[in-house]
């Protein structure tokens, strides 16, 4: 019986991950065949994500071919997004990383206080700060610029980043820095020089994770950039749903394209993404 | 002076417990592995390799690193499957079981002690899955950590544990298991010298007491040496030579045999046969001439042959009247160890180093100084220079 | 290293000047900057009337920014009371109480717009207290849509074409009869209205008894889809499943030439024997504070309500125009689509535009709903009026400050004096050194973090609407707590969202979990082939937006036309209404929010068995252990330290998970499905914008979550 058992397991292992794949991307092809279909509804109708009527005008739609200027300008809102997003993940890991070894290696007066802080901040809805977030971005003279969106951005990355990153550097032996600062190295030039090498899936990792959460952003960007070729892409996505109605079809399409840079990416990172995680990164 | 009270205190629990039924063995095995084959990738590790350990026997599987070893003793563990070949344990053809139905227990090089479990839960572990009574562990959970010094260590985590401590807590694993065979997997390199020499002992007592099949890995070979009752020598997925300790040390069959046993290795050096007349042959080389007894070499002596002469550095000694010269060194380097002395030196420039042991109490030498070496006849040895093979009559 | 380090540097600057670029502002006095939500053919018409201004004016730009829609009110109040913001900018009358309240728009100067020239209904939409707010461009109502291949004439009651003689399976009638916007038009024709001149509610009438009657007669005779949805109602008409649809001249770029219709004035109601009047919404051309002092802007907000652009507007942009004398240009004749809208605003009736009609639709909306499912439509409509004056409830009056200012500056001054103590000068000194690493990530979290939320946190002891804010103290805290008075676990009190957030969380996380741990698990094996592909493929929903997902998954759980009662019928399960019942409506919201977690939970628990040393393992197995027991014993024990913490932020992030709930469930049925933060949003933006209550219950969220980690973390710590 075991042995039977033993025989068919390989099987009904794939058998199960090949179920959650399809749970997975099940809403993924809708996505993809309402993308594809001319008329946008519809294809949410049966049980098959086919496209009907197969079409890339929405494609054509989104990316701005059949307007005058449209590409250009897509092409630019495209650069927007790149640029606040790639921006956003230096940012925040610039900022992040220093903080995140001071808390790692350094026992100082505050450290605990900052701590809770920052997991406090995760827990608090945004729906209270958004007004005052916008006053204080006036007074900075900050509204209106890509500038003040990735600060923005940055900042509510930062403490997550700063928690992921304190616990890749926890698990870092101090030897490494101790013998680099024998060698002659300050504590600076040790911490550049060795631990952040060593640091590097973390680090990526948490760029990633700022990366997205910029990439994927909607309403700030709405409420913040006021110029049409500055406008992020999650913002150009928003346009296609209206009041009474939406195009669906070229919403498709645009989420299609704003999510395909980002699944390729984990594609390609996927190593670094696990071990990324696991350098200590989630240890409490 | 905590260990050495702690076990002072297992040796007198041990001596009482000596009579005690409750330490009782089981019914010992053999354990044999037939023509064992085994590749990882591309990369053939067992050539096929043959073992054999008879009831109650402790085999020592011993070699350098990358040599086997431990493939094989994960194959008789069932950690790994064989490529070909089978393993045996007493009597059954244990080769398509799993681990957990061979009724063996292993301690690990790493002790892989179960971090989150407190001591008493990881000796508790394998009884408690096997549904063992309460009654029972607890008391074998007494018994064992009794024997090993681990009473005071019960409730604590493996991270606060030292390394000596940790690696006795393994040992109590296994042993609370009551298995028919132990393996060991280099149990002590994570250990410093003292503590080795000292668990070293405990280990052959232990095995003495309880009468277990034994399997043991090690790259030291003064670990090989002294706990095997048959020592098993390998290299390069093969098994060189295997037989008791004194054996295998005092008669290598191979090149590779005789410099991995006894510590300096034994100086090596090129020569050629050469016959000096009827029944009188000698090695002749660059740095000896060694007169041979052509009845122990019999017909492997041949005019002309390429060998190469092999006398361990305890076998040499000062020549004095009586004793056959072999040759002469400049000493270079004396490494003083307090009763003796270790004599490096070379007998021509640039020539190849050899060392002799000397006994303190017989002299000692200086450096610069030239020496006159001498040795015993059965102590030298002849290998053939292209197979390694150690020449025989 | 080095010069791959100069490369990212200059990569980092270049992003900096791309960044900086955009904040140079070239305001001239020749430009001025006018905001839209238009799409398709009415953003062509303006950006065509935006050229011809130009043209007129030379060395003038018009600056056009078309905004999503969603985020257009928000974007206005944040920016123009500010002097930021447009001149100029086009939006509906219904905002404008609020608008106006909130200093975002401006009287229109007199003689910018000649009375006589426009519809007087749309005048009336546009004006308040007897002045004019905005220049009325267009009128926008619904009207009866009909197939003439189905309905040679259009029909004189809603009776005769609910019995016309109709092909099998075609629907007599399509429109969205769930939304109060439509079902105005048919409370309309019993004489009932949504507000009254007061700004009180007055659907529960007894015309709106009837009315809700009446509806759901057709919706039992399945004279009208059941779950309607604008995309429904357009497809079910082209497709000529429908012979006759309820919409706005918004219908007809979707409908393009697929069906032959003509456009008809909604027809009465025999029962009442009055016609069916649909809401009048009316977009004006409306100029903010600063925008009224710049003549350029003035000008071009004649220029839009000039007869010229009415006909762009009208031809281009194919609005019904408020312009009388463009509709006598033949231009606009050869449109009867077009003519037969401008004949449906005849009898339509004007959106109000008070404020109080914000907080209107949600209580409406679900006592429809409510009808619809077959309850009765008096209790529904009592309790839609209990939920509008609970909604639209006075502020509390104002209190002193001076007793929480008292107590404020005590507790400072005690914290201040017991850190003071504590902290040695020698401990401050040794930490100087970290203060270099740490400095810049304080101040930027303290910047643009801590000093929002905290701002945020202290409008919670505010409370009215925001030109009217007054110091309550903990008057909504205590309202809340109080559950406004009515029942503990009544209808969106505190509590009951509280139980529902945390099964709603426990669900998720058990879910996240689960399935995540499983998957990761599985994935680790290494004799799985196709592993690396496996996992790049299971982590993609991770990838996509939320809001994407949760749109997606919407669609897919609908009755009629969704994926999952297609995919569950094919195994012969009845289609579910998902939305109807709070079971099946939070099996919808989970189920799209495990799809979103799960990969985040799989991908931590493959780093975290990476980590779990072989041998322990093997040793397991040596001792006796099987698979199953393996894992049970010595993985998931070994993987605790490493899942929680993930665990107990996905925890968090799932109790303040607004996305999927707002746009999955919506928080159907009846706002059962609301978690505390979407109820929080609806305070802020749906219910009159009552801030400082909705900063109140982010307090709580925040206080809960607290506790609850501080709880955590004492079990996590006994437990190593």
């Amino acid at each position: 019986m075991t042995s039977l058992l033993r025989k068919i397991e390989p099987l009904l292992v794939h058998l199960a991950v090949l179920v959650a794949l399809a749970f997975a991307l099940y809403p993924i092809l809708w996505v993809l065949s309402t993308a594809l279909s001319a008329g946008g509804l519809g294809a949410h109708s049966g049980a098959i994500p086919r496209p009907h009527d197969v079409t890339l005008d929405n494609f054509r739609t989104v990316v701005g071919t059949d307007r005058v200027g449209g590409t250009a300008l897509f092409g630019r809102q495209v650069l927007s997004s790149i640029v606040v997003s790639l921006a956003t993940a230096v940012v925040g890991v610039v900022i992040a990383t220093p903080a995140a070894y001071a808390l790692a290696r350094f026992r100082f007066v505050g450290a605990r206080t900052g701590e809770r802080a920052l997991l406090a901040t995760q827990m608090f809805p945004a729906v209270a700060s958004a007004v005052p977030l916008y006053l204080i971005l006036d007074a900075l003279h900050l509204l209106d610029t890509r500038l003040g969106l990735v600060l923005v951005y940055a900042s509510t990355a930062v403490p997550f980043a700063i928690f992921q990153l304190r616990g890749a550097f926890e698990t870092i032996p101090v030897d490494l820095e101790e013998a680099a600062m024998v060698d002659g190295a300050t504590r600076g030039q040790a911490f550049v020089r060795v631990v952040l090498p060593a640091a590097r899936p973390a680090i990526a990792v948490t760029a990633l994770f700022c990366f997205m959460s910029a990439w994927n952003e909607f309403i700030l960007a709405a409420t913040l950039l006021s110029r049409e070729s500055a406008f992020t892409l999650p913002v150009v996505l928003q346009r296609y749903v209206g009041e009474h109605d939406a195009a669906w079809g070229p919403f498709a399409a645009g989420a299609i394209l704003v999510s395909l840079p980002v699944m390729i990416f984990f594609y390609v990172a996927q190593r670094q993404l696990v071990s990324g995680l696991t350098a200590g990164g989630v240890k409490g | 002076m905590e260990r050495l009270s702690e076990h002072e205190k297992r040796r007198a629990a041990e001596r009482a417990d000596e009579a005690s039924p409750a330490s009782a063995p089981k019914v010992a095995m053999r354990c044999e592995a037939r023509g064992v084959h085994k590749a990882f990738g591309g990369t053939q590790v067992l050539r096929g390799v043959d073992l054999s350990v008879p009831d109650g026997g402790f085999a020592v599987l011993v070699g350098s690193s990358g040599c086997g070893k431990s493939t094989l003793l994960r194959s008789i563990a069932g950690l790994e499957t064989v490529d070909a070949g089978s393993i045996h344990l007493a009597g059954r053809d244990v080769t398509r079981l799993a681990p957990r139905d061979r009724d063996i227990a292993m301690v690990f090089q790493s002790y892989a002690l179960y971090p989150h479990l407190s001591v008493r839960d990881n000796l508790a572990f394998g009884l408690k899955l096997r549904g063992v009574a309460r009654g029972e562990i607890e008391a074998r959970v007494r018994e064992v950590s009794q024997m090993l010094g681990l009473e005071a260590l019960l409730d604590r985590l493996p991270k606060q544990l030292s390394g000596g401590q940790r690696q006795r807590v393994a040992m109590g694993r296994a042993i609370a298991r009551r298995p028919t065979m132990f393996l060991f997997d280099e149990p002590l390199s994570n250990l410093d010298a003292a503590l080795r020499a000292e668990v070293r002992v405990d280990i052959r007592r232990l095995h003495d007491r309880l009468h277990a099949t034994t399997v043991y890995v090690t790259h030291d070979q003064v670990e090989a040496m002294t706990l095997a009752d048959t020592l098993w020598v390998m290299n390069k997925g093969l098994v060189e030579q295997s037989g008791p300790p004194l054996e295998v040390y005092e008669r290598p069959r191979t090149r590779f045999v005789a410099t991995f046993l006894g510590s300096p290795a034994m100086n090596l050096l090129d020569a050629k046969l050469v016959r000096k007349g009827a029944g009188a042959w000698l090695a002749e080389g660059a740095d000896l001439a060694v007169p041979l007894d052509a009845e122990r070499f019999g017909s492997s002596l041949t005019e002309g042959r390429e060998v190469t002469v092999g006398v361990r550095p305890h076998d040499l000694c000062v020549a004095q009247q009586g004793t056959t010269e072999l040759g002469e060194i400049v000493v270079e380097v004396v490494e003083a160890l307090g009763f003796e002395s270790y004599v490096h030196g070379w007998a021509r420039q640039a020539g190849p180093s050899i060392v002799m042991r000397l006994d303190t109490a017989a002299g000692s030498v200086r450096v610069g100084e030239r020496v006159k070496l001498a040795a015993a006849p059965d102590k030298v040895h002849l290998f053939d220079r292209a197979t390694g093979a150690a020449l025989t009559s | 290293m080095r010069p791959r380090l100069w490369v990212l540097v200059l990569v980092a600057l270049a992003c900096a000047l791309g960044l900086a670029n955009t904040a140079c502002e070239d305001i001239t006095a020749r430009t001025i900057v006018v905001w839209h939500a238009y799409r398709g053919d009415e953003e062509r018409a303006i950006e065509e009337l935006a050229s011809r201004f130009e043209k007129a004016h030379p060395g003038t730009l018009v600056e056009l920014l078309a905004v999503p829609f969603e985020a257009y009110p928000a974007k206005l109040e944040a920016a123009a009371p500010h002097g930021h913001g447009p001149d100029v900018f086009i939006d509906t009358h219904g905002r404008l109480g609020a608008y106006r309240r909130e200093h975002v728009v401006a009287p229109t100067p007199p003689d910018v717009a000649d009375p006589a020239q426009y519809d007087t209904i749309a005048l009336d939409a546009v004006s308040e207290g007897g002045r004019l707010f905005a220049v009325p461009l267009s009128t926008k109502c619904v009207a009866l849509y009909y197939d003439v291949d189905l309905l040679p004439e259009p029909p004189a009651t809603l009776e005769d074409l609910v019995a016309a003689k109709l092909p099998e399976g075609t629907l007599p009638l399509a429109y969205e009869a769930n939304s109060a916007y439509f079902h105005a038009a048919l409370l309309s024709a019993f004489g009932g209205r949504l507000l009254d001149d007061h700004g009180a509610f007055a659907f529960d009438s007894d015309a709106g008894v009837r009315s809700l009657e009446l509806v759901h007669e057709l919706t039992a005779k399945h004279a009208i889809p059941a779950e309607p949805s604008g995309a429904l109602v357009t497809q079910l008409f082209a497709s000529k499943q429908a012979a006759a649809v309820i919409g706005g001249p918004w219908l007809r770029s979707d409908l393009g030439d697929k069906v032959r219709y003509r456009v008809a004035p909604l027809p009465k109601i025999a029962r009442s024997g009055e016609l069916m009047r649909p809401l009048l919404t009316v977009e004006g051309a409306m100029l903010t504070p600063h925008g009224a002092t710049r003549p350029l802007a003035v000008d071009f907000v004649q220029f839009l309500g000039s007869k010229e652009a009415a006909i762009v507007l009208a031809t281009v942009g194919h609005q019904v125009v408020a312009r009388r004398d463009a509709w006598t240009d033949p231009a606009l004749a050869g449109d009867p689509v077009l003519g037969a809208f401008h004949d449906a605003v005849r009898s339509s009736v004007p959106m109000s535009s008070s404020t109080r009609m914000q907080a209107a639709w949600v209580p409406a909306n679900e006592a429809i709903e409510k009808a619809l499912r077959g309850e009765d439509p008096r209790a529904a409509l009592a309790e839609a009026r209990r939920r509008f004056d609970d909604a639209t409830k006075p502020p509390p009056p104002p209190s002193s400050p001076t007793p929480a200012l008292v107590v404020l500056g005590l507790v400072l001054l005690a914290a201040s004096i017991q850190i003071a103590r504590r902290t040695r000068l020698a401990d401050v000194k040794a930490s100087l050194p970290a203060y270099r690493y740490t400095a810049h990530a304080v101040l930027v979290v303290l910047v643009l973090v801590v000093v929002p939320l905290l701002a945020g946190a202290a409008t919670s002891l505010f409370a009215g609407s925001r030109d009217d804010m007054r110091y309550v103290g903990f008057a909504n805290y205590v309202a809340i707590l109080t559950a406004r008075g009515g029942a503990l676990l009544g209808h969106g009190s505190f509590y009951l969202t509280l139980l529902v957030t945390v099964l709603w969380t426990l669900l998720n996380v058990t879910l996240h979990v689960a399935i995540g741990v499983a998957l990761g698990v599985l994935l680790s094996r290494p004799l799985l082939k196709l592993r690396a592909a496996y996992r790049a493929l299971l982590v993609l929903p991770w990838a996509v937006p939320s809001y994407v997902t949760a749109l997606a998954w919407k669609g897919m759980f609908h009755r009629q036309f969704g994926a999952v009662n297609a995919l569950l019928g094919l195994v012969g399960v009845h289609p579910i209404s998902w939305f109807s019942r709070f079971s099946t409506a939070l099996t919808a919201n989970v189920t799209t929010n495990v799809w979103l977690g799960f990969p985040f939970m799989m991908v931590v628990t493959i780093g975290a068995l990476t980590s779990i040393p072989k041998e322990v393992l093997e040793a397991a197995e040596v001792d006796g252990a099987t698979r199953w027991q393996r894992f049970w014993r010595v993985t998931l024990p070994l993987l605790r330290p490493a899942l929680l913490p993930a665990v107990v932020l996905g925890g968090i992030w799932t109790f303040n998970m607004f996305n999927v709930v707002f746009l999955v469930s919506g928080g159907e049925p009846d706002g059962e499905t609301d978690i505390l933060v979407s109820e929080a949003y609806r305070w802020a933006f749906t219910r009159d914008a009552q801030y400082g209550y909705a900063a109140a219950y982010a307090v709580l969220i925040f206080g809960l979550l607290w506790l609850i980690t501080r709880a955590t973390r004492k079990w996590q710590g006994a437990g190593t």
